[in-house]
């Protein structure tokens, strides 16, 4: 079992006192959603508006040999009636070309709506705009329908073998990367011995509460109007293609969402909108139901990881060598972008000088694959935290000792070459996480008790070849208020809260004077997407921007006013004045007066860049991706029960640096709710299908944590204040996740002795892997 | 079809449905939807309201089993301006992200502290255990229990004007046989 | 969206009857839990529901000459409001208590999860253990039955569809009687991966066992009685060696599903300790 470690000291930091940024405010947000004022996507209705349904295939591989709506259409009450005909052409842009230096690979975009071939189950066919759901869900029975099998493949090793049926092609290659760092072959003899470990991880459901739900309607400038729940207001652009408009007759209004993880930041109910309503020319609205948010929205990667991992009796690795697998389900989505953050994080966060990794993902006939918290970085943790324990127990040394001597410091490159510029502070996170366990309980003869770790390192900011911007406006109104308007979605995790918080503490006024418009692309500043743990960075850095030169404004007026220098001006409780003497002051309404009366401006437009660079090498894999990382450690105590195979978690605390936390609340609160989702994703979450049929259609099947299944997490929050984001901030949403279920799995195999590869790790596994043991003693 | 009355949040309403109606839909339908769809088959706990100050899962009572009954849903218990203590302790404590399990949670929360205003951590996990949270880990919701039953008890000295949901609302127009309400030993012989 | 129906509300447990034999092809409804869940994915279309929620026949609990009566409407939450239970039959609670969730709880009642038969009801194995019986109603009149007899096979009973489930009936044990209910599953609240057993034992004042039931659910196509396990326990001291057999009998009775073989030994390991527990006089 890990030994008891005391916490390492913190390096000093001098973060400055803040008076908004730093405290756990409430959010702007909370009271609505509290008293449940809040409207979401399915809580808007217009007058005259229709009720919009989808007919999805039953058949995970097939030819539509017939399709008939006549009876459908027949049917009084339906509106509108739209095939893979109607639609011709349109797509749902999933295959960004260029990103691995491979031309765009035909045809593997989704259709809006199939027209020859269906190649998942709950693929859209069709769609009915009708006066009622009842109706229209009728109309969709009533749709006739003939399938002809075609040969199907269910696993990615299978397709890339020769002969397993093409989805796309030339083959069933989706994407592909590798890294060459150092020489491995070297590192590999310079071993004393060579550890190897494979591990596998299923499809996983994002399970947010609220099913995907929107309304959209043509105005009266003939803009199509998409009131939709979106991690991704941009998609304005990919709808306008599609329906073959200009793309300033498209506009998304965003609504609070009822949970993302990166299911909403993929095109779902708001392309099926836009087509109904610009036929119908009614409002119309598309609820999906949970089976259809299991069946027909995006899931998380299946990988298969191996590990090959050189090491020094001392722990020291000398060499890596990683092969992936990714399953991309039937369409590639965002498959190519998930591998290479899988493959750019593959080594974990450590220090390793000779690496080759190799990986590929390949296309089922299953439900498709994309962004999902973490976004392949989980998956990578899940290869690199295992093995780091399976070569710790190889060598009979400490898990936190093996991994003390190999991570990575500040300075040092990744295995891509990046340069990590921030603080790292991975041991003083994996000492404080171990710590918070205090001491193991017991173990009795059936009633195992294990400990483990996982530390882990976790991009935030997008892939900076996409050359990302954000933009915020922020304004003074003439009473001394303040007005944002950004078009960041909120998704749940505060992410119009900070900005707010960012600009009171700037302007120098409470939060409750901050009014945010947000999420809309015809009217609200664009500020990309609420995915890459990127918000807090980009619109943070953008809103801070904005609220500064408003600032700066303010400052040289009022210093002016008061016959001071600025440097001595400060900002706080809705004052202007000389710190630390409130006589030489000047309220903030009275200096917004002066300031519009003479033509100053009151407000300003600010963009923020991410850093612009160029890709990989495609070779070596060699470059920069992201802007930076987030370091951190989870800890775990399992009870492991050798009789019944259940896991009790007994304890579980997870230790991150994030730079700078603008309100430790909501960042407690991902926190504890991302390691919750990682330890679901450990011991209960599977998403199955069974010859591309679906096994877990809904919450009955699919298991996710209740308030009965884990105790809190205890949560440790660290500030280096060396971030990218405002105010020194990092990024906290994904990385708060990836630790969690390596944890779990490193707890387990402490517990039981023998490891089992693959998740979930359910009772049936547990007591398989133990007979399996017994077995083997007996012979 | 068939006409039902129910009162929902004090207000009296008079609506025809048809049997297969839930009533999750017919609350809904009404403009009640702060009361939530999350799954349809009582997993989620997203669409619980207090039915006769039981709290239930409305999409597995069909409207017309709820015909003459008092309705509670998260909107009637407080608003903007005059939000319940238990909404403002969720607000307080970090209790809501996405907030779409808020209304649930928030009613099933009272339904709690309405018979136990002085719950265990685990009393409060297992009352929440059928109300399902994919953002918080539920570790600020318990906290937000617990600061509700707080400031719950501490008004108990100072009370404020009757709330929806408290046993203020108008009795029902004719007495209720609801099943459930079990007679002692004895009775009904 | 719920199929088409007709819902009828009958005023009392005799017109509910009635309409039952009026109409082929319809069905009761209470609570609704597994109903409106098998109507909306199809499993089940009954063309008429007969609304038995409010019917207050159904919904006591009653003691009478040493039997405990309990409607069939009676909810799975009064289980644990109930002191009747709570003195007699702590089993009940005990189940009540791990039986989904509270919102479920308030909902679902004893008679629709008897009916409804899943292989993973919670009521069958605790009802087992304690003898109990069903009453089914028609217009001809009552049959009773014992509950062993009732359950089937998975989704499976003896009730006729001119019947209603009225109530369950069984002996309040004697003080002496302790037992104990335990459920497992991959998710503390969930039908899946899920194993129940239900044991009680009846200890003499020499130490011996002089009666004992042991039930399984989840674990078979319906609830089932392990009486080789009963048998094993009967007359000894429920040393660790008696229990140890008594918990292999029952899982080997059990007959889990292909891939779930190993269901076997969680219900070994749940019966030991359950037994185990028992002896050493911990639960009532």
């Amino acid at each position: 079992m890990i030994k008891r470690v005391d916490p390492k000291p913190l390096p000093e930091t001098k973060l400055p006192e803040l008076k908004q940024v730093g405290k756990p405010l409430r959010r702007v947000d909370a009271l609505g959603k509290a008293v449940g004022a809040t409207v979401y996507a399915a809580d808007y209705s217009m007058p005259n508006m229709l009720h919009a349904k989808v007919l999805r295939s039953t058949r995970p591989s097939a030819r539509i040999a017939k399709l008939d709506v006549a009876q459908a259409r027949a049917l009084p009450g339906v509106a509108c009636i739209l095939t893979g005909e109607d639609v011709r052409g349109a797509k749902l842009n999933t295959d960004l070309p260029g990103q691995t230096g491979r031309e765009a690979r035909s045809g593997s975009d989704a259709p809006v709506l199939a027209l020859d071939v269906v190649r998942y189950v709950g693929e859209p066919i069709a769609l009915v705009a009708a006066e009622t759901v009842e109706i229209a869900e009728e109309a969709v029975r009533r749709i006739q329908i003939d399938y002809e099998d075609l040969p199907a493949v269910f696993d990615p090793a299978t397709a890339l073998e020769p002969g397993a049926p093409v989805l796309f092609e030339p083959d069933n290659e989706v994407s592909r990367y590798k890294i060459r760092k150092g020489d491995v072959e070297a590192g590999m003899a310079e071993a004393d011995i060579v550890v190897e470990g494979t591990y596998k991880m299923p499809f996983v459901e994002h399970a947010y509460l609220e099913p995907d739900a929107g309304v959209a309607w043509v105005d009266e400038q003939g803009v199509i109007n998409i009131r939709v729940c979106t991690q991704v207001v941009e998609h304005f652009r990919s709808i306008a293609r599609a329906l073959d408009v200009p793309q300033n007759k498209i506009r998304i209004r965003g609504t609070m969402v009822g949970g993302g993880f990166g299911s909403k930041e993929d095109i779902t109910v708001e392309i099926f909108l836009a087509f109904l309503a610009r036929e119908t020319g009614r409002p119309v609205k598309l609820v999906y139901t949970r089976e259809e948010a299991f069946s027909a929205t995006s899931k998380r990667h299946p990988f298969t990881i191996k590990h090959t991992t050189g090491v020094k009796k001392n722990g020291r690795i000398t060499a890596l060598q990683v092969e992936m697998l990714a399953d991309s389900g039937a369409y590639p989505y965002l498959t190519p972008y998930v591998l290479l953050y899988a493959t750019g994080m593959a080594a974990g966060p450590y220090r390793i000088d000779n690496v080759q990794i190799d990986s590929v993902a390949a296309p089922t006939n299953q439900t498709f694959t994309s962004a999902f918290r973490g976004f392949g970085g989980p998956q990578a943790a899940l290869g690199y935290e295992q093995q780091m324990d399976e070569i710790a127990k190889a060598l009979d040394l400490d898990p936190f000792e093996v991994r003390r001597v190999n991570y990575l410091k500040t300075d040092d490159t990744t295995c891509t070459g990046q340069t990590v510029t921030s603080a790292v502070w991975s041991e003083e996170c994996a000492t404080r996480a171990l710590h918070a366990l205090g001491e193991p309980a017991p173990s009795t003869p059936t009633r195992k008790i294990g400990r483990g770790m996982a530390s882990y390192f976790q991009s935030y900011g997008r892939i900076t070849w996409f050359h990302d911007t954000s933009r915020a406006w922020v304004g003074v109104e003439q009473d001394g208020t303040v007005q944002l308007r950004c078009g960041v979605p909120d998704i749940g995790a505060g992410q119009s809260n900070s900005i707010c918080q960012i600009a009171a503490e700037i302007l120098g006024v409470p939060l409750e004077r901050v009014t945010i418009y947000a999420t809309d692309s015809a009217v609200t500043p664009l500020a990309g997407t609420s995915t890459a743990t990127r918000q807090l960075y980009m619109s943070g850095n953008a809103v801070t921007k904005a609220a500064t030169a408003v600032r700066d404004r303010l400052v040289a007026r009022a210093a002016q006013h008061l016959g001071v220098e600025e440097a001595t001006i400060d900002l706080g409780d809705s004052r202007v004045g000389v710190k630390g003497n409130p006589s030489q002051s000047i309220a903030l309404k009275d200096l917004a007066h002066l300031c519009a009366a003479e033509g100053i401006e009151l407000s300003e437009l600010a963009q923020f860049n991410a850093p612009f660079n160029e890709g990989l090498d495609p070779e070596t894999g060699q470059g920069d991706i992201w802007p930076d990382f987030t370091f951190g450690t989870a800890a775990v105590d399992v009870a492991v029960d050798t009789e019944t195979g259940q896991i009790e978690i007994l304890k579980c605390a997870a230790c991150h640096d994030v730079g700078r936390a603008i309100n430790p609340a909501a960042v407690h609160g991902q926190i504890a709710g991302g390691t919750h989702q990682g330890l679901g994703y450990a011991v209960m979450e599977d998403f199955i299908l069974d010859e591309g049929q679906i096994k877990t259609p809904s919450f009955a099947e699919y298991l996710i944590p209740t308030a009965v299944d884990f105790p809190s997490t205890e949560v440790i929050i660290l500030e280096s204040g060396t971030g990218v984001g405002p105010f020194g901030a990092k990024g906290i949403g994904e990385p708060a996740l990836t630790p969690a279920a390596p944890a779990v799995a490193n707890a387990v195999a402490d517990a039981i002795g023998l490891r089992i590869n693959e998740l979930p790790l359910t009772p049936k596994r547990i007591l398989d892997a133990l007979a399996g043991v017994s077995e083997e003693e007996g012979e | 079809m068939r006409e039902i009355r129910l009162n929902v949040n004090g207000r009296a309403h008079e609506l025809r449905v048809s049997a297969n109606m839930t009533l999750l839909t017919a609350l809904r339908d009404l403009g009640y939807t702060d009361v939530k769809n999350g799954c349809e088959i009582g997993e989620c706990g997203a669409c619980a309201v207090l039915l006769n100050r039981r709290v239930v899962n409305s999409c597995m009572v069909l409207a017309a089993q709820a015909d003459g009954a008092t309705v509670v849903t998260n909107a009637g218990l407080g608003t903007m301006k005059d939000p319940h203590p238990i909404q403002e302790a969720f607000a307080d404590a970090g209790a809501v992200q996405c907030g779409f399990c808020t209304p649930g949670m928030v009613i099933s929360t009272k339904a709690l502290l309405d018979r136990n205003p002085d719950p265990t951590e685990e009393e409060i996990r297992d009352a929440l255990s059928g109300n399902l949270c994919r953002c918080t880990g539920y570790g600020q919701i318990v906290s937000a229990v617990q600061l509700a039953a707080e400031r719950l008890k501490r008004s108990i000295s100072s009370p404020a004007s009757p709330r929806c949901g408290d046993g203020h609302e108008p009795a029902p127009a004719e007495p209720l046989r609801v099943s459930g309400e079990v007679p002692r030993g004895g009775e009904g012989e | 969206m719920l199929p088409v129906f007709e819902l009828l509300k009958p005023a009392s447990l005799e017109e509910a009857i009635e309409m039952l034999s009026e109409h082929p092809d319809s069905m009761p409804i209470s609570g609704g839990t597994n109903l409106v869940v098998d109507m909306r994915s199809g499993k089940l279309s009954p063309k008429t529901l007969i609304d038995i929620s409010q019917l207050g026949e159904l919904c006591c609990i009653h003691e009478r000459e040493g039997i405990l009566e309990i409607g069939a409407g009676v909810r799975i939450a009064d289980f644990l409001e109930d002191p009747m239970i709570a003195r007699d039959v702590p089993i009940l609670a005990e189940m009540a208590r791990s039986f989904a969730n509270t919102l479920i709880r308030n909902r679902a009642t004893v008679g629709g999860n008897l009916v409804n038969a899943a292989p993973c009801s919670d009521t069958a194995p605790a009802l087992l253990v304690l003898d109990a019986e069903v009453d089914l109603q028609s217009m001809v009149g009552t049959r009773r039955m014992p509950l062993a007899e009732f359950l089937v096979g998975a989704f499976q009973t003896r009730r006729q569809a001119n019947e209603i489930l009225t109530g369950v009936r069984l002996p309040i044990p004697p003080k002496e009687v302790r037992t104990a209910f335990e459920k497992m599953g991959l998710r503390k609240i969930s039908c899946m991966a899920k194993v129940d057993v239900a044991v009680s034992v009846h200890v003499g004042e020499d130490g011996g066992v002089t009666n004992a039931r042991v039930a399984v659910g989840a674990a078979s196509a319906a609830a089932l009685r392990v009486v080789p396990a009963e048998d094993a326990l009967v007359g000894s001291s429920l040393c660790a060696e008696t229990i140890g057999r008594a918990a292999n009998l029952a899982a080997e009775a059990a007959e889990p599903r292909a891939g779930s073989e190993y269901k076997r030994q969680v219900v070994r390991g749940m019966a030991r300790r359950l037994l185990t527990s028992l002896a050493e006089g911990g639960r009532a």
